[in-house]
């Protein structure tokens, strides 16, 4: 999806050129028929202007979203992604200005805590992963108690509550996480740990294509 | 139709923690020296609103809120007009 | 006015109320460069003369690149002055025709003023530019002159690169972009003054809007790809007027503007005022008239404003109406051309001995761990360790960096400029990249009341680079960056891009630590410094080539890679031709000494 003020688009594309699979940008004005996966990237969409998601989880378009997710199709939220589904209710909680009021640049250790989902079958249980974050409000704040975490940090990165990274829904259908998996597919990045998280989503559409 | 003019001042749900305003309200209190507690920063929405009556803008305003402004899940609000 | 004399013999009569505000602006030193014109016409050039400098790549892509100072609105307001820096910097090169891919940042301040700092990382960062280095000096000598010079980088294939003129009669200007406010009227000639007194007021002052900056950037570029534009620049200082100016004068052609067709956002603005504006977020695209329609839809469907402004004419008279008001009307050549001031033709002297003048040790991690280093997934080196290095995605990459060494400069200019150039080649061969060319930013305090510096300064940068054979393809200068009179010590700002191959970068590993070459400077052995670093940067030894050695953000960056360094760093003088070698033997003539090792942690 790119969203006025998107920037990660063109990074998530190439990640997901890089597994084999066929990918195209969607606009505002366009339909999501006919996708097995939708990828809300990362970036500054409407300028982060109000709060981070907000005006972009009110456009139209989100409709087509949640009328994709009501479908069983596969969402991944990715930074100001995740921002987007949290606005649009998707996912519960919030996410709130780094607790140090700071944007932090920089490569963390997360640990999978779920390893059930289709995002992330190819990782181990409690694997310590790298990847990188970028972000200026990523403050998990908790508002349900039983929610599936998938990713926690191991050293406080932004104030989240229980060091969360990543949620996702009951069915494990819908991914929002606040590190960037499409900066590490390649070692020439820095690490390739991201590049388990493509795989995986992409082995799973796969085995069931419908 | 006449324009009304209104202050949103939207704040933190007090579950929520607030680092920024903790930090801010320790440099007057230890640095500054000001007998000052429970500071919490928010934000202040001014707007005009185009309408018939002040109950008709007020619903206004309370929708804009409710629709955009204000993040229910973790913020609260006050309407106050100008 | 300064040359208001000049303007009266060229007008023949004094100059009118608009006239009056039009030379000011136009022939203000930020736009009309009077002090640098002379010195820069002497340098080593190569690459287009437009918004920003272009070098081949390799065959098919052109690096575009340029840095750009916006001192005196950050020593004000330093969010929106830095901010805004970033915003005017990344234009240009966009103006260009390429996507900009990397901003560097150069920063001289007494202590850091996170103003600055979060005003280039929230623009940066939301318009989705890494920044991937630069540097952070800290002094005293910059107390109330702070510098922010921000360079930008930019990959286009060379077709797509996009000449800074107009060309031929009959082409119309859409200026496109956010709406025209009254934003930093008289910015230019503000950024051209003394600090002190009440000129330095919070009214001269631009905001940025960064999401319309990312909204200009994907329209502009999606404008290009369908072929609607001609040539383009950016609107920066002097607004629309210095912006059509320099497009027509270019060409050798003219213009007649249409101001009330300008889309404002502030109600009850004077002509004069909507022709000097310098509102942010704008561009000026020439183009013919039968394309302007899809221009100003392509600007819609981004959320921007747009329409058509100006005519290209052959006459080289440059008018202005709103409406039927004709509000000025003066030879376009004459705006676009100040006075020039005497050029010096500076002797260097002898290298002097240099006294070590102590900048501020910081761990720049702290600064940029705010600036989102990887967005656009190219940045193969990180900050930290070095120049960045950039890939461009199928095809190769490049090399970066910012460099300036002002501690040697405040005490002898000429060599302080000449050896800062010289360092930069060694830290472009330290990545095992091959330096292409050099933009710089002259920094400088009065050049009325100093001349001499100022000549030394450009005479140390046309000898570096014609002693280097690497030619100078864009810059600025900024001058009169003084308070109460006292000025900033001399400070040219190299920006250097070199040619990289992203698949040889060598990364730091456990080694053992070697300090090659010498504690001292002597010319006659730079050339061989930069043999040796080249061949042990080819043999896949990791090369730091720092003016400080090794300092506390090289043992952070380290760390963070899990690598822990034991050094006994050597002494050397403040001007030096050492290097730092990593690697697990070195065989070569020059002195070689072994300092430590590198261990994982």
């Amino acid at each position: 999806m790119v969203y006025p003020g998107s920037n990660c688009d063109r990074d998530v594309y190439h990640a997901l050129k890089y597994v084999g699979v066929d990918v195209n940008y969607v606009g505002l004005d366009d339909s999501l028929d006919g996708c097995d996966l939708v990828v809300l990237p990362g970036g500054f969409s409407y300028g982060d202007y109000l709060r981070p998601g907000a005006v972009a989880a009110r456009e139209k378009i989100s409709h087509e979203v949640r009328r994709a997710a009501d479908r069983g199709k596969l969402i991944l939220g990715i930074c100001n992604g995740f921002q987007i589904l949290i606005e649009m209710g998707l996912l519960p909680g919030a996410l709130l200005r780094n607790s140090s009021g700071r944007f932090v640049s920089k490569w963390v250790r997360l640990i999978v805590e779920d390893v059930d989902t289709p995002f992330t079958r190819n990782f181990k249980s409690r694997e310590v992963i790298k990847l990188p974050v970028a972000h200026g409000y990523g403050r998990y704040f908790k508002t349900d108690s039983a929610i599936r975490v998938v990713f926690k940090y191991m050293d406080d990165v932004n104030g989240s509550d229980d060091m969360i990274a990543a949620v996702t829904t009951e069915d494990g259908r819908i991914l929002g996480m606040m590190p960037h998996p499409e900066r590490a597919y390649e070692k020439l990045l820095g690490g390739e740990d991201g590049l388990k998280l493509f795989t995986s989503v992409v082995e799973y559409l796969r085995r069931n294509a419908s | 139709m006449s324009k009304y003019r209104f202050a949103i001042d939207v704040q933190f749900k007090s579950s929520v923690r607030d680092p920024r305003g903790e930090t801010i309200e320790r440099v007057l209190r230890t640095e500054k020296g000001l007998p000052i507690y429970h500071l919490r920063l928010g934000k202040s929405i001014h707007l005009e609103v185009e309408a018939e009556n002040e109950v008709e803008a007020t619903r206004i305003v309370h929708q804009a809120c409710e629709d955009l402004l204000v993040n229910p899940v973790v913020e609260e609000y006050e309407v106050r007009t100008l | 006015m300064r040359y208001l004399n000049i303007l009266k013999g060229k007008l023949g009569r004094d100059p009118d109320f608009v006239e009056l505000h039009a030379f000011a602006v136009m022939w203000s030193e930020h736009c009309g460069y009077s002090h640098t014109a002379g010195y820069i016409r002497r340098l080593p050039k190569q690459g287009h003369h437009g918004n920003a400098g272009v070098v081949d790549l390799d065959g098919d892509f052109g690096l575009v690149f340029k840095v750009e100072s916006h001192n005196h609105p950050s020593a004000v307001e330093p969010y929106n002055g830095a901010a805004t820096g970033v915003g005017g910097i990344i234009r240009d090169v966009l103006a260009m025709g390429a996507r900009p891919s990397a901003i560097l940042d150069s920063l001289h301040m007494n202590s850091v003023i996170g103003g600055i700092i979060e005003g280039i990382a929230d623009y940066g960062n939301s318009i989705g530019v890494p920044t991937v280095g630069g540097e952070l000096r800290l002094s005293e000598l910059y107390q109330h002159n702070p510098l922010v010079n921000v360079m930008a980088v930019g990959v286009a294939p060379h077709g797509n690169i996009l000449p800074s003129k107009a060309s031929k009669p009959g082409q119309v200007m859409v200026v496109f972009g956010g709406a025209t406010g009254r934003d930093g009227i008289h910015g230019a000639s503000f950024a051209s003054e003394d600090l002190t007194g009440d000129k330095a007021s919070k009214l001269s002052i631009q905001v940025g809007d960064p999401f319309a900056e990312k909204m200009l950037i994907e329209a502009f570029l999606r404008m290009n790809e369908e072929g609607l534009i001609d040539g383009a620049q950016d609107l920066g200082a002097g607004g629309v007027l210095s912006a059509t100016v320099e497009l027509v004068a270019r060409g050798g052609l003219g213009a007649v503007v249409h101001l009330e067709r300008l889309p404002l956002r502030e109600s009850n603005m004077k002509p004069w005022e909507i022709l000097i504006s310098e509102s942010q977020e704008r561009m000026a695209v020439v183009t013919t008239k039968d394309r302007a329609e899809r221009i100003i839809e392509i600007a819609k469907d981004h959320l921007l404003t747009a329409a058509v402004v100006a005519e290209v004419k052959a006459d080289p008279t440059y008018r202005v109406f709103y409406g039927d008001k004709k509000i000025m009307e003066v030879p376009v050549q004459l705006l676009a051309n100040a006075p020039e001031e005497p050029v010096s033709d500076y002797v260097p002297k002898d290298m002097p001995d240099f006294r070590k003048v102590d900048f501020k040790v910081v761990d720049a991690h702290t600064v940029f761990e705010q600036y989102d280093y990887m967005v656009g997934t190219d940045t193969v080196i990180p900050p930290g360790l070095g120049p960045a290095v950039m890939r461009v995605k199928g095809d190769g990459g490049y090399s970066l960096l910012t460099h300036s060494r002002a501690d040697l400069a405040v005490q002898d200019s000429y060599w302080g400029t000449f050896i800062a150039v010289l360092e930069s080649v060694r830290k472009t061969l330290s990545v095992g990249a091959k330096p292409l060319a050099v933009t710089n930013c002259v920094n400088y305090g009065d050049p009325d009341a100093d001349p001499t510096d100022l000549a030394a300064m450009m005479k140390a940068l046309e000898d570096a680079c014609r002693f280097a054979n690497i030619p100078v393809a864009s810059g600025n200068a900024s001058l009169y960056n003084t308070y109460g009179g006292r000025a900033i010590p001399p400070t040219l700002v190299i920006g250097m891009v070199g040619r990289a191959d992203p698949k040889k970068i060598v990364r730091p590993k456990p080694s053992n630590v070697y300090a090659i070459g010498w504690p001292d400077f002597d010319v006659e052995r730079e050339r061989r410094l930069w043999e040796v670093i080249e061949y042990l940067s080819a043999k896949g030894a990791f090369v730091l080539a720092a003016s400080s050695l090794v300092n506390v953000t090289h043992v952070k960056a380290l760390r963070r890679l899990g690598l822990k360094l034991n050094v006994d760093v050597p002494r050397t003088e403040p001007a030096h031709q050492m290097v730092i070698v990593f690697a697990d033997s070195v065989k070569t003539d020059v002195p070689v000494e072994k300092i430590g090792v590198l261990k994982w942690m």
